[in-house]
């Protein structure tokens, strides 16, 4: 489910069916990396709905979690365990952030829900062939990560 | 005493003014979207409901294949690419086409991706299955068969228009 008018209505009338949410995490920066920022925002955006429309009616997209780069891992992580608290409190069940920034791999063990970093593909310059193609294996990678986490604990 | 008058004018004038102001946003606020409806049908024809080309009949098996097709879609000043899947096999001179859309709750499900459940459609997300044709099995969430594909085969080539429910 897509966080729009059209889904979210979906989303609260079949809540038993909907356990697990996406969370793209993307780091922002306005100075020599703002290239890189765009480029992560755009990688881990186009993963994101392609995942949603694989698993539309058991997932929830959320819209994603930003953070300076600046800020520090650790303090996005204590605001991103704020929305970890209140998706719990709404009775989802399983959360799974999806990144392309490294930072995180520092802290995935002091995370309790699940990470899946991504390793960049800058999109620019590539033609949209290739692109469908790189986004495919990408996704046929990570599918049975999501369903493994669902069979290990339904 | 004249200046307090003259106050008071400039006050009701203030609030006519305004009052248009607010009047014609509310009146743009009621337009707009019917302009909306009126034009988007003719904007979105250019997209969805055309046919598609998507595979050649040569590739088709008996056994249900994925096939990936895109078009550009136009909503309002919008355009986006949207990539669908079908699958599609032959049977005889038969040509099925089926949407990959759970009935479900809309996950993408795929050909004998369970073991346990040969030779049918399995949904990742609450079990969901279907048979070759479509068919949904009784005791496993979906209501009603997977859509079908409108289908339209010229020189060899396979093309697919919309999905639409099988009842
Ligand atoms: S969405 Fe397929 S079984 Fe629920």
């Amino acid at each position: 489910m897509k966080w729009t008018t059209e889904d979210i209505p979906s989303f609260v009338a079949e809540k038993q069916y909907i356990d697990t949410a996406l969370v793209p995490l993307l780091p922002i920066n306005f100075d020599n990396s703002i290239k890189q920022s765009a480029a992560m925002a755009e990688f881990i955006t186009v993963m994101a709905a392609e995942i949603e429309r694989q698993f539309h009616g058991r997932m929830l997209l959320t819209p994603p979690f930003t953070y300076l780069s600046e800020e520090g891992v650790q303090a996005s992580k204590e605001r991103l365990e704020h929305w970890q608290q209140q998706m719990k409190g709404a009775e989802i069940k399983h959360i799974i952030f999806l990144t392309a920034d490294s930072e995180w791999k520092k802290v995935e063990n002091e995370l309790d829900e699940m990470l899946i970093w991504m390793p960049l593909v800058p999109f620019e310059n590539m033609d949209s062939e290739y692109k469908k193609q790189i986004i495919s294996e990408q996704i046929k990678q990570l599918l049975p990560l999501v369903v493994n986490k669902w069979k290990e604990n339904p | 005493m004249v200046s307090e008058k003259n106050h008071n004018v400039s006050r009701r004038q203030f609030l006519t003014y305004t009052l248009t102001g607010v009047g014609g946003f509310m009146a743009a606020g009621m337009i707009l979207p019917m302009a909306r409806f009126a034009i988007d049908p003719v904007l979105q024809s250019a997209g969805a409901g055309d046919m598609n080309a998507v595979a050649d009949v040569s590739e088709l098996t008996e056994e249900p294949q994925r096939f990936d097709f895109s078009y550009e879609q136009v909503d309002g000043w919008y355009t986006s690419e949207v990539t669908e899947t079908a699958w599609i096999y032959q049977e005889g001179d038969n040509i099925t086409a089926l949407s990959p859309t759970c009935t479900h709750l809309g996950c993408t499900v795929n050909w004998n991706s369970n073991e346990s459940y040969q030779n049918q459609f399995f949904c990742p997300c609450h079990g969901g299955r279907f048979e070759k044709n479509g068919t949904n099995v009784p005791g496993t969430p979906p209501t009603e068969p997977l859509h079908k594909y409108e289908i339209e085969v010229r020189d060899g080539t396979v093309y697919l228009g919309k999905a639409n429910p099988q009842i």
